[in-house]
């Protein structure tokens, strides 16, 4: 150990004690970043820990990259270096719980299955149904903006997130926002860190309104044997005046992966199955059911069924774990997460498509109909690509993507680590209000030591 | 102003575009808050190459800059405050695009919020966001402020339906930032910016999210007989997790005047009324409908009462959103707050409010999006009585306390602006402000882009600290 990396330790350790500061190589494998390791593994106790981590990773340039559970590590591009792993997971408390005001704070390590069962005991939700749910913590998921197929009626993080505290690089100690539903004083800064892959500051607590359990659910799907009838179907729904929950597109490799554990026979093989979730009154959910079914018969569907409640529940459980799923049985698929409008939703499915084929790969795609695609470009069964391949195809992507006609913001949020080393990174072609991001970055963090890398342009 | 400066925004923009004469500009020295301070110069650019042009002659000569759309803010946030140019967006009022199938509007700042709304008519959209002042305030100034509105209580605030935003920085940049797209990869300088109260940049464009019209509405007026009943049923909707569109209340002694100048029906001798929208599919608007009257009679209710048809609804509303105006009535000036507070704190609070305005032996009334505890206390006072003043201040920032010790906020919808900068330390740490401070000069460096805004105005940055004159207001949210 070179004389500098034995100066941080004792530091480390003069912080936290000895016994939460961690150099096995188990501990340090685990917070590995895109093959990179951190030098030490640290778990402070509390925000102040924290706060004197960042001055003295300041002061000697070190960088830190915050985590929680550890699931959404591999998302951004490779750090430009990386020492010392921040490891939240004592910071797992729910600080205030206010039922009856509908509000929530809590902190960064808090696992989010866990707290859905606190808010389950209320009648209560956060509308995060996301990826890796029974190990993501609320820091990374809120760090990461994890996408949820509840979006579609709760919004996301930016929209049911009041305030958060956070220290910055320079570890100083801040707060915006505040715990009320509805509040303007001063700058929102928590909408910064959303998204931010701990690039601006760690965050150490972070204020929610809850939402009510809705009295009843049902889940119907409606199947068509191509993507512009099925997204003609949800054109049809967002302009009626039904209020869906979750409205989702599967094409047919997503569709098996949603529908195979269940019920093989349920769907047609090369069909792209709709689902759509209702809740609240029991008349509202059947209400739901009886319209959706019409408007699935003018559309052209195939099939129209309303699943079980186990069905319901896995199939729910797919859509959010997608990302999960493919990386399951693809470890070197890339998975882009794609901001785009409806209306151009099924022609750049249809090109991406073409640059998939093209380059001999499969495409499988899961659209919220709300504004994003997850769109997984996978090996074909038994080929193993070279790094090089995936690389084009990738690069192909984010071209397609670029196109004025779509104006669709992609971004790589999955895929083997010298994929995006090959090409330059997980963010595709810099943007133009990239400057402007470089000085909020030097705004809470002047010296470069959080996460340096990760984000978009190098950021 | 240097003649020579005029004379360039005058090649600028055209003389028709420029107005400098003392007359015109005590025109522009106030809003809707009880602030004051005189422009040197006004603009009214007609494109974004224009406002960037402005820009950059302001920094040329080192003079400070507001924008301002039609002055209806309440804290003044469109204020000259060190004097310098003062950019009107009223000609770049147009709606760009209206994109229906992606639900989506493309606007210009000038544009008034209402017009959106009506121009989404024929194909059944509207715009949300729906301040008090909604016939008058642009949607420019709706996201400088991140406006509210009653029915934000259901479909959230301006930042929740802005997707897209071009700007033109403090140097004059010209910047996108957003677009239709729900996400879009990078930090979401978009959420930043709305809300920031003119102080980072100035918006040029504006993409919105529009809305499609419920199928059904029903607006319910519940009459009490004492203020604790009322503010019971809020927290036991709360409690109860029933989500109306709007939950707003006025208390009996603002009602008298409303009922006098609008003749909704309002009655004259209760104590305080919920008047209360529930909004959706007709089978979710009658289970909430009845869940709602139910809480009411169970908090004894005196009536509750639901509005037969379209002209009911408005007249109902026509009382709310013009009660302010109504107060003129009753006396010459009235100064208007803006906490908010956990909404299971509104039964405490409202008694507190009403120690306090004996207190200090002044009238206070109280019209109020109380669903989302977001209070609008209005002191009466007549601006004459310089001793009154002085108790009025006192009792405002005796309430604005009372917000903050239950764990509230300065603000719900009205601003910072330069009426509470100097309150923000009453809820942040100066770390907190500082941070904030370094994050508006990555914007805003030479802080030139609408000084003494936001954040408290430190001994050491030289500007003069322009004493409150209080004017008559305008109708808020």
């Amino acid at each position: 150990m070179s004389h500098h990396a034995q100066l941080a330790l004792t530091r480390m350790e003069e912080i936290v004690g000895a016994a939460h500061v961690f150099t096995e190589f188990a501990e340090i494998a685990s917070r590995r970043v895109d093959g990179i390791s951190p030098s030490v593994v640290v778990r402070p106790a509390d925000t102040a820990q924290i706060s004197e981590i960042l001055r003295f990773a300041a002061s000697e340039r070190l960088a830190v990259i915050p985590c929680g559970g550890g699931t959404k590590l591999g998302i951004g591009s490779p750090p430009s270096h990386y020492e010392i792993a921040l490891d939240l997971s004592r910071l797992n408390r729910v600080l205030a719980y206010d039922p009856k005001d509908l509000t929530l704070g809590v902190e960064p390590g808090v696992r989010m299955a866990e707290l859905a069962r606190v808010l389950a005991e209320q009648k209560q939700f956060l509308p995060l149904a996301v990826p890796f749910a029974d190990r993501a913590t609320i820091g990374g998921i809120v760090a990461a903006n994890s996408s949820s197929p509840l979006r579609h009626a709760y919004g996301a993080v930016r929209d049911f997130c009041l305030g958060m505290e956070f220290v910055t690089g320079e570890g100083v100690v801040a707060k915006s926002g505040g715990r009320v539903v509805k509040n303007v004083t001063g700058y929102d800064l928590h909408k910064l860190l959303i998204g931010s892959l701990g690039t601006l500051a760690v965050i150490t607590r972070v204020n929610f309104r809850t939402f009510p359990l809705p009295p009843a659910q049902g889940t119907f799907v409606a199947t068509f044997s191509g993507a512009a009838a099925a997204f003609g179907f949800c054109r049809a729904i967002a302009h009626s005046v039904l209020t869906p929950q979750v409205m989702e597109v599967a094409d047919p490799g997503a569709s098996h992966v949603l529908f195979s554990a269940n019920t093989p026979a349920r769907i047609a093989p090369r069909a792209w199955s709709v689902v759509i979730s209702a809740a609240g009154q029991p008349e509202v959910v059947d209400r739901h059911g009886r319209e959706l079914g019409h408007m699935s018969g003018k559309a052209g569907a195939e099939e129209f069924f309303r699943l079980e409640e186990g069905e319901a529940r896995s199939v729910f459980t797919g859509l959010c774990e997608f990302p999960r799923l493919i990386l399951d049985s693809a470890p070197s698929a890339a998975i882009f997460r794609i901001g785009i409008v409806p209306t151009a939703m099924g022609g750049l499915l249809g090109e991406l498509a073409t640059v998939a084929g093209r380059n001999r790969f499969d495409l499988v795609t899961l659209t919220r109909a709300s504004g994003i695609i997850y769109a997984a470009v996978l090996p074909k069964e038994g080929e193993t690509p070279v790094t090089a391949a995936i690389a084009k195809v990738a690069q192909e992507v984010f071209e397609t993507c670029g196109e004025s006609r779509i104006e669709a913001s992609a971004m790589l949020e999955w895929c083997p680590p010298d994929v995006k080393i090959a090409i330059g990174g997980a963010w595709g072609p810099s943007r133009q209000d990239f400057a402007l991001m470089k000085r909020v970055k030097y705004s809470f963090d002047p010296k470069g030591v959080l996460s340096p890398g990760r984000f978009s342009g190098g950021i | 102003m240097q003649p020579q400066i005029i004379g360039e925004l005058v090649n600028l923009l055209g003389p028709g575009a420029v107005l400098s004469h003392a007359e015109d500009l005590m025109l522009y020295e106030y809003d809707g808050s009880v602030e004051l301070g005189k422009p040197e110069c006004i603009v009214f650019p007609s494109t974004t190459r224009e406002v960037s042009e402005i820009v950059r002659l302001a920094n040329r000569y080192e003079i400070p800059l507001v924008g301002r759309g039609a002055g209806t803010g309440l804290s003044g946030g469109a204020i000259a405050r060190s004097g310098g140019i003062m950019i009107v967006f009223s000609r770049m009022n147009r709606i760009l695009e209206i994109d229906e199938a992606n639900l989506r509007a493309v606007v210009q700042p000038g544009l008034v919020n209402f017009d959106l709304s009506r121009a989404g008519e024929h194909l059944n959209l509207y715009f949300a966001p729906d301040p008090s002042s909604q016939k008058a305030c642009t949607i420019g100034g709706n996201v400088s402020e991140n406006s509210g509105g009653p029915h934000t209580l259901a479909y959230g605030v301006t930042a929740n339906h802005v997707t897209g935003l071009e700007l033109v920085l403090p140097d004059g940049e010209i910047v996108r930032v957003g677009g239709k797209n729900i996400e879009t990869s990078g930090y979401d300088l978009g959420g930043l910016f709305v809300g920031s109260e003119g102080t980072l940049g100035l918006v040029t464009e504006i993409t919105v999210r529009l809305m499609r019209k419920p199928e059904a509405v029903k607006t319910l007026l519940a009459v009490y007989d004492t203020l604790d009943d009322t503010t019971e049923t809020v927290v036991d909707i709360t409690v109860r997790a029933i989500t109306p569109a709007a939950c707003e209340m006025l208390d009996g002694f603002t009602l008298r005047a409303v009922e006098d100048f609008v003749h909704a029906g309002f009655p004259k001798d209760c104590a305080a009324v919920l008047l209360i929208e529930v909004e959706g599919l007709t089978e979710s608007v009658e289970a909430q409908a009845s869940a709602i009257t139910e809480v009411c009679r169970l908090h004894r209710a005196r009536e509750v009462r639901v509005a037969r048809d379209q002209r009911e609804r408005d007249l109902l509303w026509k009382g709310r959103k013009n009660a302010f105006g109504a107060l003129g009535r009753l006396s010459p000036m009235y100064y208007v707050q803006d906490g908010v507070i956990p909404r299971t704190r509104l039964p405490e609070t409202l008694r507190r409010i009403e120690e306090i305005s004996h207190k200090y032996n002044l009238q206070i009334g109280n019209i109020f999006h109380a669903g989302d505890g977001n209070l609008h206390p209005l002191i009466l006072f007549d601006q004459r009585d310089r001793a009154e003043f002085g108790r009025v201040v006192a009792a405002g920032n005796e309430i604005m306390r009372q917000c903050v010790d239950v764990g509230g906020a300065l603000t719900g919808e009205h601003g910072i602006g330069m009426e509470k900068n100097e309150l923000m330390p009453l809820i942040f740490s100066s770390d907190d402000l500082e941070v904030m401070a370094r994050v508006r000069a990555a914007f805003n460096p030479h802080g030139r882009l609408n000084p003494g805004k936001v954040l408290p105005m430190g001994k050491a940055c030289g500007e003069i600290r322009v004493h409150p004159i209080p004017v008559a207001t305008t109708a808020p949210a």
